[in-house]
Protein backbone atom coordinates (compact mmCIF):
# COMPACT_ATOMS: atom_id res chain seq x y z
CA UNK A 1 0.00 0.00 0.00
CA UNK A 2 1.36 3.53 -1.11
CA UNK A 3 1.36 6.35 0.61
CA UNK A 4 1.32 9.82 -0.91
CA UNK A 5 3.51 12.81 0.24
CA UNK A 6 4.71 16.55 0.44
CA UNK A 7 2.53 18.68 0.39
CA UNK A 8 1.90 21.53 -2.90
CA UNK A 9 5.28 22.49 -4.41
CA UNK A 10 7.00 20.18 -1.80
CA UNK A 11 10.10 19.48 -4.13
CA UNK A 12 11.26 23.20 -4.71
CA UNK A 13 11.85 22.78 -0.77
CA UNK A 14 14.95 22.04 1.20
CA UNK A 15 13.74 18.51 2.72
CA UNK A 16 11.55 17.35 0.11
CA UNK A 17 9.75 13.73 0.52
CA UNK A 18 8.86 11.75 -2.41
CA UNK A 19 5.45 11.33 -3.96
CA UNK A 20 5.43 7.74 -3.21
CA UNK A 21 6.37 5.92 -0.11
CA UNK A 22 6.01 2.41 0.40
CA UNK A 23 4.11 1.09 3.17
CA UNK A 24 3.05 -2.35 4.05
CA UNK A 25 2.53 -4.98 6.80
CA UNK A 26 2.07 -2.53 9.86
CA UNK A 27 5.40 -3.55 11.85
CA UNK A 28 6.65 -0.19 12.51
CA UNK A 29 10.72 1.38 12.22
CA UNK A 30 11.96 -0.29 15.42
CA UNK A 31 11.45 -3.67 16.12
CA UNK A 32 12.99 -6.38 18.05
CA UNK A 33 13.25 -9.03 15.31
CA UNK A 34 15.50 -8.02 12.53
CA UNK A 35 12.94 -6.14 9.96
CA UNK A 36 12.99 -7.41 6.56
CA UNK A 37 13.74 -5.39 3.99
CA UNK A 38 12.64 -4.35 0.58
CA UNK A 39 14.29 -6.42 -1.72
CA UNK A 40 15.31 -3.51 -3.54
CA UNK A 41 16.86 -2.25 -0.29
CA UNK A 42 18.65 -5.45 0.18
CA UNK A 43 19.46 -4.86 -3.71
CA UNK A 44 21.11 -1.53 -2.57
CA UNK A 45 23.24 -2.60 0.64
CA UNK A 46 24.74 -5.15 -1.46
CA UNK A 47 25.74 -2.60 -4.64
CA UNK A 48 26.92 -0.20 -1.89
CA UNK A 49 29.35 -2.37 0.14
CA UNK A 50 32.78 -1.69 1.65
CA UNK A 51 35.33 -2.99 -1.09
CA UNK A 52 39.34 -3.31 0.56
CA UNK A 53 41.48 -1.49 -1.15
CA UNK A 54 43.92 -4.14 -3.05
CA UNK A 55 47.64 -3.68 -3.28
CA UNK A 56 49.26 -4.30 -6.69
CA UNK A 57 51.06 -7.32 -5.81
CA UNK A 58 49.16 -9.55 -4.04
CA UNK A 59 50.82 -10.47 -0.60
CA UNK A 60 50.55 -13.82 -0.82
CA UNK A 61 53.46 -13.30 -4.18
CA UNK A 62 55.70 -11.22 -1.72
CA UNK A 63 58.19 -12.82 0.70
CA UNK A 64 55.97 -12.86 4.39
CA UNK A 65 57.09 -9.62 6.73
CA UNK A 66 58.48 -10.92 9.52
CA UNK A 67 57.04 -8.26 12.10
CA UNK A 68 59.22 -8.64 15.77
CA UNK A 69 56.88 -6.49 17.98
CA UNK A 70 59.49 -6.04 20.98
CA UNK A 71 57.11 -4.14 23.52
CA UNK A 72 60.25 -3.65 25.97
CA UNK A 73 58.19 -5.03 29.56
CA UNK A 74 58.42 -4.43 32.62
CA UNK A 75 57.77 -7.93 33.35
CA UNK A 76 60.09 -9.39 30.83
CA UNK A 77 62.93 -7.26 31.77
CA UNK A 78 62.28 -8.24 36.04
CA UNK A 79 62.75 -11.94 34.78
CA UNK A 80 65.60 -11.09 32.35
CA UNK A 81 67.31 -9.71 35.61
CA UNK A 82 66.42 -12.40 37.97
CA UNK A 83 67.69 -14.76 34.88
CA UNK A 84 71.51 -13.28 35.24
CA UNK A 85 71.25 -13.28 38.46
CA UNK A 86 70.55 -16.89 38.95
CA UNK A 87 73.48 -17.61 36.66
CA UNK A 88 75.56 -15.42 38.27
CA UNK A 89 75.03 -16.24 41.41
CA UNK A 90 75.51 -19.54 41.77
CA UNK A 91 78.46 -21.99 40.98
CA UNK A 92 76.40 -24.92 39.67
CA UNK A 93 74.04 -24.75 37.16
CA UNK A 94 72.44 -28.09 35.83
CA UNK A 95 69.65 -28.18 33.06
CA UNK A 96 67.13 -31.03 33.32
CA UNK A 97 64.22 -31.87 30.79
CA UNK A 98 60.91 -31.92 32.21
CA UNK A 99 58.33 -34.64 31.72
CA UNK A 100 54.83 -33.55 33.73
CA UNK A 101 54.78 -35.24 36.99
CA UNK A 102 52.30 -35.33 39.63
CA UNK A 103 52.30 -32.45 42.23
CA UNK A 104 53.42 -34.41 45.47
CA UNK A 105 56.35 -35.81 43.74
CA UNK A 106 56.85 -32.54 42.83
CA UNK A 107 57.17 -30.91 45.91
CA UNK A 108 58.97 -33.78 47.53
CA UNK A 109 61.95 -33.97 45.02
CA UNK A 110 61.85 -29.80 45.51
CA UNK A 111 62.26 -30.45 49.55
CA UNK A 112 64.68 -33.18 49.25
CA UNK A 113 66.75 -31.08 46.90
CA UNK A 114 66.52 -27.47 49.02
CA UNK A 115 68.01 -29.94 51.57
CA UNK A 116 70.76 -30.00 49.91
CA UNK A 117 70.88 -26.40 48.65
CA UNK A 118 69.73 -26.78 45.55
CA UNK A 119 66.41 -24.70 44.24
CA UNK A 120 63.93 -25.51 41.44
CA UNK A 121 63.88 -22.87 38.99
CA UNK A 122 61.38 -22.27 36.13
CA UNK A 123 62.55 -19.90 33.25
CA UNK A 124 60.77 -18.90 30.21
CA UNK A 125 62.88 -20.51 27.18
CA UNK A 126 62.18 -16.98 25.02
CA UNK A 127 63.33 -15.30 27.74
CA UNK A 128 66.88 -17.02 28.66
CA UNK A 129 67.73 -17.25 25.17
CA UNK A 130 68.28 -13.95 24.80
CA UNK A 131 70.23 -13.76 27.78
CA UNK A 132 72.41 -16.35 27.57
CA UNK A 133 73.15 -15.42 23.94
CA UNK A 134 74.52 -12.21 25.09
CA UNK A 135 76.38 -13.55 28.02
CA UNK A 136 78.92 -16.32 28.42
CA UNK A 137 76.96 -18.92 28.20
CA UNK A 138 76.38 -19.41 24.60
CA UNK A 139 77.38 -22.83 24.17
CA UNK A 140 74.25 -23.63 26.62
CA UNK A 141 71.62 -22.31 24.19
CA UNK A 142 70.90 -25.83 22.11
CA UNK A 143 69.58 -26.61 25.72
CA UNK A 144 67.17 -24.51 26.45
CA UNK A 145 64.64 -26.24 23.83
CA UNK A 146 61.03 -27.52 25.06
CA UNK A 147 60.26 -27.89 28.81
CA UNK A 148 62.99 -28.05 31.11
CA UNK A 149 63.76 -26.31 34.64
CA UNK A 150 67.25 -25.35 35.69
CA UNK A 151 68.76 -26.41 39.24
CA UNK A 152 70.92 -23.51 40.91
CA UNK A 153 73.14 -24.06 43.70
CA UNK A 154 76.17 -21.90 45.08
CA UNK A 155 77.74 -25.36 46.28
CA UNK A 156 78.43 -28.49 44.04
CA UNK A 157 76.62 -31.47 45.52
CA UNK A 158 76.98 -33.29 42.30
CA UNK A 159 76.65 -36.82 43.98
CA UNK A 160 73.38 -35.81 46.18
CA UNK A 161 71.67 -34.32 43.52
CA UNK A 162 72.17 -37.25 41.08
CA UNK A 163 70.87 -39.39 44.22
CA UNK A 164 67.47 -37.39 44.34
CA UNK A 165 67.07 -36.99 40.34
CA UNK A 166 67.60 -40.95 40.11
CA UNK A 167 64.92 -41.61 42.60
CA UNK A 168 62.12 -39.36 39.97
CA UNK A 169 62.48 -40.66 36.42
CA UNK A 170 60.21 -37.73 35.06
CA UNK A 171 63.41 -35.63 35.39
CA UNK A 172 66.24 -36.44 32.87
CA UNK A 173 69.60 -34.39 33.29
CA UNK A 174 70.46 -33.08 29.84
CA UNK A 175 73.87 -30.52 30.94
CA UNK A 176 75.28 -28.41 33.67
CA UNK A 177 77.60 -25.75 33.61
CA UNK A 178 79.76 -26.21 37.29
CA UNK A 179 82.21 -23.38 38.31
CA UNK A 180 82.01 -22.23 34.84
CA UNK A 181 82.55 -25.31 32.75
CA UNK A 182 80.16 -27.15 30.57
CA UNK A 183 79.78 -30.57 31.90
CA UNK A 184 77.79 -33.36 29.40
CA UNK A 185 75.42 -36.02 31.62
CA UNK A 186 78.72 -38.52 31.66
CA UNK A 187 80.83 -35.39 32.56
CA UNK A 188 78.54 -34.54 35.99
CA UNK A 189 78.15 -38.68 36.97
CA UNK A 190 82.16 -38.51 36.32
CA UNK A 191 82.50 -35.28 38.81
CA UNK A 192 80.02 -36.96 40.98
CA UNK A 193 82.69 -40.14 41.70
CA UNK A 194 85.51 -37.50 42.05
CA UNK A 195 85.88 -37.13 46.11
CA UNK A 196 85.23 -34.37 47.53
CA UNK A 197 87.85 -31.08 47.32
CA UNK A 198 89.43 -31.88 50.94
CA UNK A 199 90.41 -35.14 50.48
CA UNK A 200 91.81 -34.27 46.43
CA UNK A 201 93.94 -31.88 48.86
CA UNK A 202 94.96 -33.85 50.70
CA UNK A 203 95.94 -36.21 48.01
CA UNK A 204 98.14 -34.04 46.08
CA UNK A 205 99.64 -32.67 49.06
CA UNK A 206 100.35 -35.87 50.31
CA UNK A 207 101.87 -36.80 46.53
CA UNK A 208 103.58 -33.56 46.42
CA UNK A 209 105.38 -34.37 50.04
CA UNK A 210 106.52 -38.32 48.80
CA UNK A 211 108.97 -36.64 47.50
CA UNK A 212 111.05 -34.65 50.18
CA UNK A 213 110.37 -37.40 52.65
CA UNK A 214 112.00 -39.69 50.62
CA UNK A 215 115.13 -37.27 50.38
CA UNK A 216 116.19 -37.58 53.57
CA UNK A 217 116.11 -41.51 53.51
CA UNK A 218 118.19 -41.28 50.26
CA UNK A 219 121.09 -39.23 51.51
CA UNK A 220 121.22 -41.23 54.44
CA UNK A 221 121.09 -44.57 52.83
CA UNK A 222 124.88 -45.45 52.62
CA UNK A 223 125.62 -44.57 56.29
CA UNK A 224 122.31 -46.43 57.47
CA UNK A 225 123.87 -49.60 55.25
CA UNK A 226 127.15 -49.49 56.53
CA UNK A 227 125.88 -49.39 60.35
CA UNK A 228 123.78 -52.27 59.25
CA UNK A 229 126.74 -54.36 57.87
CA UNK A 230 128.83 -53.44 60.97
CA UNK A 231 126.29 -54.32 62.83
CA UNK A 232 125.56 -57.33 61.01
CA UNK A 233 129.57 -58.22 61.25
CA UNK A 234 129.79 -58.00 65.14
CA UNK A 235 126.35 -60.40 65.30
CA UNK A 236 128.64 -62.04 63.51
CA UNK A 237 131.93 -62.07 64.95
CA UNK A 238 130.27 -63.13 68.45
CA UNK A 239 128.12 -65.82 67.16
CA UNK A 240 131.80 -67.46 65.76
CA UNK A 241 133.55 -66.87 69.00
CA UNK A 242 130.56 -68.51 71.24
CA UNK A 243 130.80 -71.51 68.27
CA UNK A 244 133.90 -72.04 69.28
CA UNK A 245 135.27 -70.97 72.03
CA UNK A 246 138.35 -73.49 73.07
CA UNK A 247 139.78 -72.12 69.73
CA UNK A 248 142.67 -69.59 69.82
CA UNK A 249 140.87 -66.17 69.20
CA UNK A 250 143.44 -65.20 66.56
CA UNK A 251 142.35 -68.10 64.17
CA UNK A 252 139.22 -66.58 63.21
CA UNK A 253 140.42 -63.02 63.12
CA UNK A 254 142.35 -63.92 59.69
CA UNK A 255 139.60 -64.90 57.64
CA UNK A 256 137.44 -62.22 57.99
CA UNK A 257 139.56 -59.16 57.33
CA UNK A 258 139.63 -60.46 54.01
CA UNK A 259 135.86 -60.61 54.16
CA UNK A 260 136.04 -57.22 55.29
CA UNK A 261 137.94 -56.30 52.26
CA UNK A 262 135.84 -58.54 49.97
CA UNK A 263 132.93 -56.42 51.12
CA UNK A 264 134.53 -53.40 50.26
CA UNK B 1 51.75 -8.26 30.89
CA UNK B 2 52.24 -5.62 32.66
CA UNK B 3 49.77 -5.26 34.77
CA UNK B 4 50.81 -7.94 36.37
CA UNK B 5 53.52 -5.72 37.96
CA UNK B 6 50.84 -3.83 39.91
CA UNK B 7 52.78 -4.74 43.25
CA UNK B 8 56.08 -3.40 42.10
CA UNK B 9 54.72 -0.28 40.00
CA UNK B 10 54.02 3.17 41.78
CA UNK B 11 50.26 4.28 41.35
CA UNK B 12 49.46 6.78 38.41
CA UNK B 13 49.48 10.30 39.16
CA UNK B 14 47.16 12.09 36.77
CA UNK B 15 43.83 9.96 38.30
CA UNK B 16 42.09 11.40 41.39
CA UNK B 17 39.81 8.74 42.45
CA UNK B 18 36.08 10.41 43.95
CA UNK B 19 34.85 9.98 47.27
CA UNK B 20 32.34 7.37 45.90
CA UNK B 21 33.65 4.81 44.29
CA UNK B 22 31.30 2.55 43.81
CA UNK B 23 28.45 2.35 41.67
CA UNK B 24 25.62 4.60 42.50
CA UNK B 25 22.20 2.57 43.47
CA UNK B 26 19.63 3.22 40.53
CA UNK B 27 15.80 3.01 41.68
CA UNK B 28 13.21 1.03 40.59
CA UNK B 29 10.95 3.94 40.27
CA UNK B 30 12.01 7.34 39.63
CA UNK B 31 11.30 9.60 42.88
CA UNK B 32 8.14 11.79 40.96
CA UNK B 33 6.57 8.83 39.47
CA UNK B 34 4.71 9.56 35.82
CA UNK B 35 1.03 9.62 36.29
CA UNK B 36 0.16 10.38 32.53
CA UNK B 37 1.15 6.95 30.39
CA UNK B 38 3.74 8.09 27.45
CA UNK B 39 3.79 6.57 23.79
CA UNK B 40 6.19 4.24 23.13
CA UNK B 41 8.59 6.30 20.85
CA UNK B 42 11.00 3.59 19.69
CA UNK B 43 12.96 6.82 18.09
CA UNK B 44 14.80 6.93 21.12
CA UNK B 45 16.63 3.06 20.56
CA UNK B 46 16.92 4.04 16.41
CA UNK B 47 20.45 5.55 15.31
CA UNK B 48 23.47 7.05 16.30
CA UNK B 49 23.53 8.60 19.94
CA UNK B 50 24.20 12.21 20.58
CA UNK B 51 25.42 12.15 24.18
CA UNK B 52 27.74 9.83 26.77
CA UNK B 53 30.19 8.88 23.17
CA UNK B 54 33.07 10.31 24.50
CA UNK B 55 35.16 9.20 28.07
CA UNK B 56 35.19 11.58 30.72
CA UNK B 57 36.73 10.83 33.90
CA UNK B 58 37.40 7.27 33.40
CA UNK B 59 39.39 5.63 31.42
CA UNK B 60 37.50 1.91 30.44
CA UNK B 61 34.25 1.71 29.70
CA UNK B 62 31.30 -0.15 28.31
CA UNK B 63 30.18 1.02 24.61
CA UNK B 64 26.40 -0.05 23.02
CA UNK B 65 26.73 -1.07 19.92
CA UNK B 66 23.34 -1.03 19.19
CA UNK B 67 19.81 0.17 20.93
CA UNK B 68 17.96 -1.04 23.71
CA UNK B 69 16.19 -0.57 27.25
CA UNK B 70 18.44 -1.03 30.25
CA UNK B 71 15.46 -1.99 33.15
CA UNK B 72 16.27 -2.19 36.71
CA UNK B 73 17.33 -5.50 36.84
CA UNK B 74 20.24 -5.01 34.38
CA UNK B 75 21.13 -1.74 36.86
CA UNK B 76 21.63 -4.31 39.68
CA UNK B 77 23.85 -6.98 37.51
CA UNK B 78 25.82 -4.61 36.41
CA UNK B 79 26.37 -2.61 39.81
CA UNK B 80 26.80 -5.56 41.47
CA UNK B 81 29.08 -7.87 39.25
CA UNK B 82 31.56 -4.72 39.11
CA UNK B 83 31.23 -3.50 42.44
CA UNK B 84 32.18 -7.46 43.04
CA UNK B 85 34.94 -7.57 40.60
CA UNK B 86 36.60 -4.13 41.35
CA UNK B 87 39.11 -3.01 44.12
CA UNK B 88 37.28 0.09 45.72
CA UNK B 89 40.59 1.47 46.81
CA UNK B 90 42.43 1.50 43.61
CA UNK B 91 39.51 2.00 41.05
CA UNK B 92 35.97 3.68 40.39
CA UNK B 93 33.29 3.28 38.87
CA UNK B 94 30.37 5.61 37.13
CA UNK B 95 27.19 5.63 35.41
CA UNK B 96 26.87 7.27 32.49
CA UNK B 97 23.14 6.38 31.69
CA UNK B 98 20.37 7.76 33.98
CA UNK B 99 18.16 5.88 36.07
CA UNK B 100 14.99 4.52 34.43
CA UNK B 101 12.48 7.00 33.68
CA UNK B 102 10.75 6.04 30.41
CA UNK B 103 7.37 4.49 32.01
CA UNK B 104 6.14 0.84 30.03
CA UNK B 105 2.72 -0.26 30.47
CA UNK B 106 1.65 -3.54 30.26
CA UNK B 107 -1.73 -5.01 30.00
CA UNK B 108 -3.23 -8.09 32.31
CA UNK B 109 -2.15 -11.11 30.52
CA UNK B 110 -4.98 -12.75 29.10
CA UNK B 111 -7.37 -10.41 27.93
CA UNK B 112 -8.56 -9.80 24.58
CA UNK B 113 -7.34 -6.39 23.00
CA UNK B 114 -9.33 -2.94 23.77
CA UNK B 115 -9.99 -1.52 26.71
CA UNK B 116 -7.54 1.41 26.58
CA UNK B 117 -3.77 1.75 27.81
CA UNK B 118 -2.27 -0.16 30.16
CA UNK B 119 -1.11 0.62 33.40
CA UNK B 120 2.32 1.71 34.12
CA UNK B 121 4.51 -1.46 35.04
CA UNK B 122 7.75 -0.68 35.02
CA UNK B 123 10.34 2.13 33.87
CA UNK B 124 13.55 1.45 31.63
CA UNK B 125 16.52 3.81 30.04
CA UNK B 126 16.52 4.21 26.68
CA UNK B 127 20.03 3.50 25.28
CA UNK B 128 21.40 4.19 21.74
CA UNK B 129 24.09 2.81 19.56
CA UNK B 130 27.44 4.01 20.88
CA UNK B 131 26.61 5.20 24.17
CA UNK B 132 28.70 4.30 26.86
CA UNK B 133 27.15 2.83 29.59
CA UNK B 134 29.36 2.43 32.39
CA UNK B 135 33.03 4.16 32.90
CA UNK B 136 36.10 2.39 35.12
CA UNK B 137 39.14 3.85 36.20
CA UNK B 138 41.81 4.13 38.50
CA UNK B 139 45.54 2.41 39.12
CA UNK B 140 44.71 -0.34 36.92
CA UNK B 141 45.70 -1.28 33.34
CA UNK B 142 42.95 -2.38 30.88
CA UNK B 143 44.30 -6.15 30.98
CA UNK B 144 42.15 -6.06 34.67
CA UNK B 145 39.65 -4.53 34.16
CA UNK B 146 38.73 -5.82 30.31
CA UNK B 147 37.85 -9.54 31.25
CA UNK B 148 34.75 -8.52 33.84
CA UNK B 149 33.54 -5.42 31.83
CA UNK B 150 33.03 -8.20 28.71
CA UNK B 151 31.45 -10.54 31.22
CA UNK B 152 28.72 -7.26 31.94
CA UNK B 153 28.80 -6.51 28.00
CA UNK B 154 27.68 -9.95 27.06
CA UNK B 155 24.81 -9.74 29.80
CA UNK B 156 23.12 -6.79 28.31
CA UNK B 157 20.42 -6.79 26.17
CA UNK B 158 21.79 -4.90 23.31
CA UNK B 159 25.40 -5.85 21.80
CA UNK B 160 28.40 -4.33 23.71
CA UNK B 161 31.81 -4.22 23.98
CA UNK B 162 34.38 -3.33 27.13
CA UNK B 163 36.13 -0.42 25.37
CA UNK B 164 39.37 1.86 26.82
CA UNK B 165 40.24 5.30 25.36
CA UNK B 166 42.95 4.11 23.54
CA UNK B 167 40.71 1.09 21.56
CA UNK B 168 37.84 3.60 21.33
CA UNK B 169 39.84 6.03 19.53
CA UNK B 170 41.22 3.54 17.55
CA UNK B 171 38.22 2.08 16.15
CA UNK B 172 36.74 5.82 15.19
CA UNK B 173 40.00 6.36 13.15
CA UNK B 174 39.83 2.61 12.00
CA UNK B 175 36.14 3.42 10.55
CA UNK B 176 37.43 6.77 9.13
CA UNK B 177 40.19 5.02 7.31
CA UNK B 178 37.56 2.38 5.57
CA UNK B 179 35.30 5.18 4.26
CA UNK B 180 37.99 6.92 2.96
CA UNK B 181 39.62 4.16 1.44
CA UNK B 182 36.42 2.16 -0.11
CA UNK B 183 37.25 1.08 -3.46
CA UNK B 184 33.38 1.03 -4.33
CA UNK B 185 32.38 4.26 -6.07
CA UNK B 186 28.70 3.80 -4.66
CA UNK B 187 28.16 4.41 -1.32
CA UNK B 188 24.77 4.15 0.54
CA UNK B 189 25.18 8.26 1.37
CA UNK B 190 25.59 9.26 -1.98
CA UNK B 191 22.14 7.08 -3.47
CA UNK B 192 20.11 8.53 -1.03
CA UNK B 193 21.22 12.25 -1.14
CA UNK B 194 20.85 11.80 -5.36
CA UNK B 195 17.81 9.95 -4.93
CA UNK B 196 19.61 7.78 -7.69
CA UNK B 197 16.96 5.39 -9.68
CA UNK B 198 14.29 6.82 -7.17
CA UNK B 199 15.75 4.24 -4.36
CA UNK B 200 13.87 6.73 -2.12
CA UNK B 201 10.63 5.24 -2.82
CA UNK B 202 12.04 1.75 -0.50
CA UNK B 203 14.23 4.16 2.08
CA UNK B 204 12.80 5.91 4.99
CA UNK B 205 13.57 10.36 5.05
CA UNK B 206 15.83 8.79 8.65
CA UNK B 207 18.19 6.56 5.98
CA UNK B 208 19.86 10.17 4.65
CA UNK B 209 21.52 10.12 8.71
CA UNK B 210 22.12 6.70 9.08
CA UNK B 211 23.42 6.31 5.54
CA UNK B 212 22.90 2.30 6.11
CA UNK B 213 24.52 1.75 8.94
CA UNK B 214 21.88 1.46 10.63
CA UNK B 215 18.47 -0.55 10.34
CA UNK B 216 15.76 -0.37 13.48
CA UNK B 217 18.25 -0.83 16.73
CA UNK B 218 20.71 -2.71 15.39
CA UNK B 219 23.63 -0.85 14.20
CA UNK B 220 25.79 -2.32 11.29
CA UNK B 221 29.46 -2.40 12.16
CA UNK B 222 30.82 -4.10 8.93
CA UNK B 223 29.41 -1.39 6.72
CA UNK B 224 31.33 2.10 5.50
Amino acid sequence: MAALGGGSGGQWRQGWLPVLQLIRHGSKAVTRHWKAMHFQRQKLMAVTEYLAPKPPIPEQCLPPKKQIVEEDDGYVRLLRRQVAEAFRDNRMIVVCQYNPMANEDMLLMRHYLRKHNIEVKFFLNEIVRPVLSQSKYKNLLPLFVGRNIVLVSPETKAKEMLRVLRSVPQINLLGACIDDTILSKKGVENFAKLPSLEASQGQTVGALALLPSQTCSLLQRGSVRLTALLDEYIRQLQAGAEVTPGSPGGNPAKPVPSQSSEAH
Amino acid sequence: MCWRLRRFLAPREDVTLPERTKLKFMDKVPAVPKVRREPRRLRDIRGPSREATEFTQGQYGILALGGGYLHWGHFEMIRLTIGRCMDPKTMFAVWRVPAPYKPITRKSLGHRMGGGKGPIDHYVTAVKSGRLVVEVGGHCEFGEVKHFLERVARKLPFPAAAVSRNTLQHMQEEEEEKRLNNQNPWTFERVVTGNMLGMRKYLSPYDLRFKGRYWGKFFLKHRV
